[in-house]
């Protein structure tokens, strides 16, 4: 018992060591320039208003990428397929992907999105070729991107977003799947009416602990992403991010990077506390009704 | 269905009351997987009354029930063979619309099963997939459901509060609504008041009663107080084949078969 309780307090002294770390280093420089300021050449003043802004963007994309991709892959294998082959193929296949590290991720993606570069021409039919030419033509990869950030995290979402839709769907009792059925309900629409609605605290949790994740993830970003010093939101060019501006502030030389570097740390660290937090809240609700 | 030959020749019951089959089970087997749970069961449902299914567990009685709603179609390993007709047609035909067949016949289940949703949308889910009515219409759609399950004077004020807020037997007389609700023919019940204490299962019984009416009715239910009391007629199954099958008041007081005299005076089963 007591090694257990040992064990159990130096897991929660290391958490409160980090957290009162982060808190010592970084309130003092949290202002409102933070929010409101570019990221800054050394020796300036500035904030983190491109970063956040880039985290954020990529962040909501990957999660509108990989969240509708990871929910009707789940609801696959627990409604339709929970017998099947592809079903256990999948599941497999999810679990490998859930435990990669998300540098391979990275990688990946910087192998289909970012080191290519294709040219694309698509032909505009005769009766049009006046309003826009005679053809369109533009050029995808070749360089890194927000939109290659934001498929990155996205891949990231996908098994995390399965494997909750795919558990808590399971704990939906098949009994009241029968009872719609019952009552003539197309089986779409058990789904959706009443399979989504018993677990639908559940998924959103699975959701939420997702946007956690890759809110926090640097590795998959500095091979697609990239970074950006300037204030820029545009996805087919290389975008700022917290995490990649922690790591490269807080390796430099410069006080002020490193005070700046500390501030997003804990920013993050925040966010995430609350996601984690609200998640909590949810899955309670879940269990009390 | 007069025209179609009667598997059981009953055409007035002990009483001279008219009887009209309204569902007839005709040779009926079932298989779950390779295991055969059901032989050639013939059993007559009759019209506005309550027939019920009685059997030691693992007799196949709930089997029978869902083949009645095609609920085993949801299963890609179940079958039956043989034929039930409803008013005239056979519903193991294949091709035969489920959702359809459904609407016709309800179906309460052992464990109440509300749907996560308001009390009021409970009974509104079902009227929805068939009609489209206007909200006045619908909410004296809905109380009329309700009282006709005895449950409007408990959740009049709370009908927008959770189906899952009430108590087991409020909830089982929600699940009887919501299946009202969608007018069908014939309502089956799967042991509906096994999870009950002793009064919510008294007011389902007496709900019953009503219900009767309108509705052609099988109760499934291994407590055979229960079946003496509140059904008409009685199929007794053993080892998923059909022992006997007559009016309640004749297999409880005077069985033709040994077994179901042994079953019925409690001495197995």
């Amino acid at each position: 018992m007591s090694l257990c309780a040992g064990a159990a307090g130096l897991g929660l002294g290391c958490l409160l060591v980090i957290l009162g770390t982060l808190l010592w280093h970084g309130v003092g420089g949290l202002s409102l320039g933070v929010f409101t300021k570019m990221t800054p050449p050394p020796g300036d003043s500035g904030g983190l208003l491109n970063a956040i802004a880039g985290s954020l963007i990529m962040t909501a994309l990957g999660v509108a990428i990989g969240a509708p991709v990871g929910i009707f892959a789940g609801t696959y294998m627990a409604e339709y397929g929970r017998k099947s082959k592809l079903t256990a193929v999948v599941r497999f296949i999810n679990d490998i992907l859930l435990s990669a590290p998300s540098i391979v991720v990275g990688l990946f993606v910087y192998t289909i999105m970012v080191a290519p570069r294709v040219r694309v021409s698509i032909p505009i039919p005769q009766q049009l070729v006046s309003a826009l030419g005679s053809k369109i033509e533009f050029t995808l990869g070749g360089h890194f991107s927000g939109l290659a950030g934001a498929v990155a995290l996205a891949v990231i979402v996908i098994p995390i977003v399965v494997r909750t839709t795919e558990d808590m769907l399971l704990l939906v009792p098949q009994e009241l799947r029968e009872a719609a059925a019952a009552l003539g309900t197309p089986r779409w629409l058990v789904i959706r009416r009443v399979s989504y609605r018993a677990a639908r605290a559940g998924i959103i949790t699975g959701v939420l602990l997702a946007v956690a994740r890759i809110s926090g993830e640097t590795a998959p970003l500095l091979f697609t992403a990239l970074n950006n010093q300037f204030w820029s939101v545009k996805l087919n060019a290389p975008i700022a991010s917290l995490p990649a501006v922690i790591f490269q502030y807080a390796l430099s030389p410069y006080d002020d990077w490193q005070r700046l570097a500390w501030v997003g740390a804990l920013i993050i660290t925040l966010a995430v506390l609350a996601l984690s937090i609200s998640a909590r809240a949810l899955s309670v609700q879940r269990k009390a009704q | 269905m007069s025209e179609v030959a009667v598997a059981i020749p009953l055409t007035t019951d002990s009483k001279g009351l008219p009887l009209a089959e309204r569902v007839s089970i005709r040779n009926v087997s079932f298989h779950y997987g390779d295991v055969r749970a059901l032989r050639d069961i013939n059993v007559a449902l009759y019209d506005r009354r309550i027939t019920a299914f009685i059997g030691p567990s693992g007799c196949g009685k709930s089997t029978l029930l869902r083949v009645l709603n095609r609920m085993y179609s949801l299963y890609p390993n179940q079958r039956a063979e043989g034929e039930v007709l409803l008013d005239g047609e056979n519903i193991l035909a294949p091709g035969l619309d489920l959702n359809l067949l459904r609407s016709r016949v309800g179906m309460v289940f052992q464990k109440p099963t509300p749907f996560p949703l308001s009390i009021y949308d409970n009974i509104a889910f079902g009227i929805g997939l068939y009609e489209r009515l206007r909200k006045s219409e619908l909410d004296a759609r809905v109380e009329s459901c309700l009282r006709q399950a005895a449950l409007w004077d408990e959740v009049k004020d709370k009908l927008g509060a959770s189906g899952l807020s009430l108590s087991g037997g409020q909830q089982q007389r929600l699940c009887l609504a919501r299946t009202v609700a969608i007018k069908p023919e014939v309502i089956l019940l799967d042991e509906p008041c096994s999870a009950l204490d002793p009064v919510s299962t008294a007011r389902i019984e007496d709900l019953l009663f009503e219900l009767k009416e309108r509705y052609t009715i099988v109760i499934v239910t291994h407590n055979m107080q229960q079946a003496a009391r509140v059904s008409d007629f009685t199929a007794f199954l053993l080892l998923g084949e059909l022992v006997e099958f007559g009016e309640t008041t004749e297999v409880f007081t005077r069985p033709k078969e040994k077994q179901t005299e042994a079953y019925v005076t409690g001495r197995f089963g």
